[in-house]
């Protein structure tokens, strides 16, 4: 597995851990003040802002992780390396080096991904203006607004993992 | 439109080339190795750039490296040789 089909799947998991954190405090909040809890927007707004807070330091939490085990990794690979190739022996550690930058198929694929996010998006915002048609409490709205963004986040690194995989076509 | 296939040698151009690890030539022509693996392995076409990068790694032109087939008539060739 390469270093961005290892970033990806960090960055899935931290949506993932996101997502199922709202789900549980706002599923756990409804379920001990009823159905008065879908008048207060200020509430799921308050929720959905620190969310999208807590989500942003867990990836960054994440990726510091992530990048200190992939050091430790390259550090142990290097002298492993090192001792099997011997001193005339040819030194495989650069490969994680230079894995670390974004080439031209990486960008292809992120924004072949990222258009696949938008698709989600869209989808989440006429449903949403759906449930507002059929006069739905504004705060289902909300909360479907945001699970769109957060499964189109989701789905966004799915797709990369898919392209990275499959192989993926300029066309 | 048809349906077309890009294949390539690059394999057998960088064994004849002191055997060339998929890693050098990742270096030199900038990208990384998965990239290299994924156009070996037909997954990826590289963009102009690259596919000029490559073939001046290997000192030849892009046409020796890759060649381009429409699917039909690479399906009519296959059914002629048999």
């Amino acid at each position: 597995m390469y270093y961005q089909e290892k970033k990806t799947i960090a960055s899935i998991l931290s949506g993932v851990l996101v997502l199922v954190a709202y789900i549980m405090y706002g599923y756990s909040k409804y379920s001990e003040v009823g159905e008065s809890l879908l008048g207060d927007l200020k509430f799921w707004a308050t929720a959905m802002l620190v969310a999208i807070g807590g989500g942003i330091i867990l990836i960054i939490f994440i990726q510091i992780i992530f990048h200190i085990i992939l050091a430790i990794a390259n550090e142990v690979s290097k002298e492993v390396s090192k001792k099997i190739a011997g001193e005339n022996g040819k030194n495989t550690f650069e490969e994680f080096e230079i894995a670390e930058t974004e080439d031209e198929m990486d960008k292809l694929i992120a924004l072949k991904a990222m258009r696949n996010a938008f698709v989600v998006v869209g989808l989440g915002f006429v449903i949403a203006l759906v449930t507002l048609y059929l006069e739905m409490a504004p705060a289902i709205m909300l909360n479907i607004m945001f699970m769109s963004f957060s499964l189109g986040s989701i789905f966004e690194g799915f797709s990369q993992l898919y392209y990275y995989r499959r192989g993926v076509s300029n066309g | 439109m048809a349906k077309f296939v890009i294949s390539n040698n690059i394999r057998k151009l960088r064994f004849y080339n002191e055997e060339m690890t998929q890693q050098e030539l990742a270096k030199r022509t900038g990208v990384t190795r998965q990239t290299i693996v994924a156009i070996e392995n037909s997954k990826y076409s590289p963009t102009l750039e690259l596919a000029f990068r490559i073939a001046e790694v290997f000192r030849t032109k892009v046409e020796d490296i890759f060649t381009y087939e429409i699917i039909e008539e690479k399906n009519k060739k296959e059914e002629d040789l048999k």
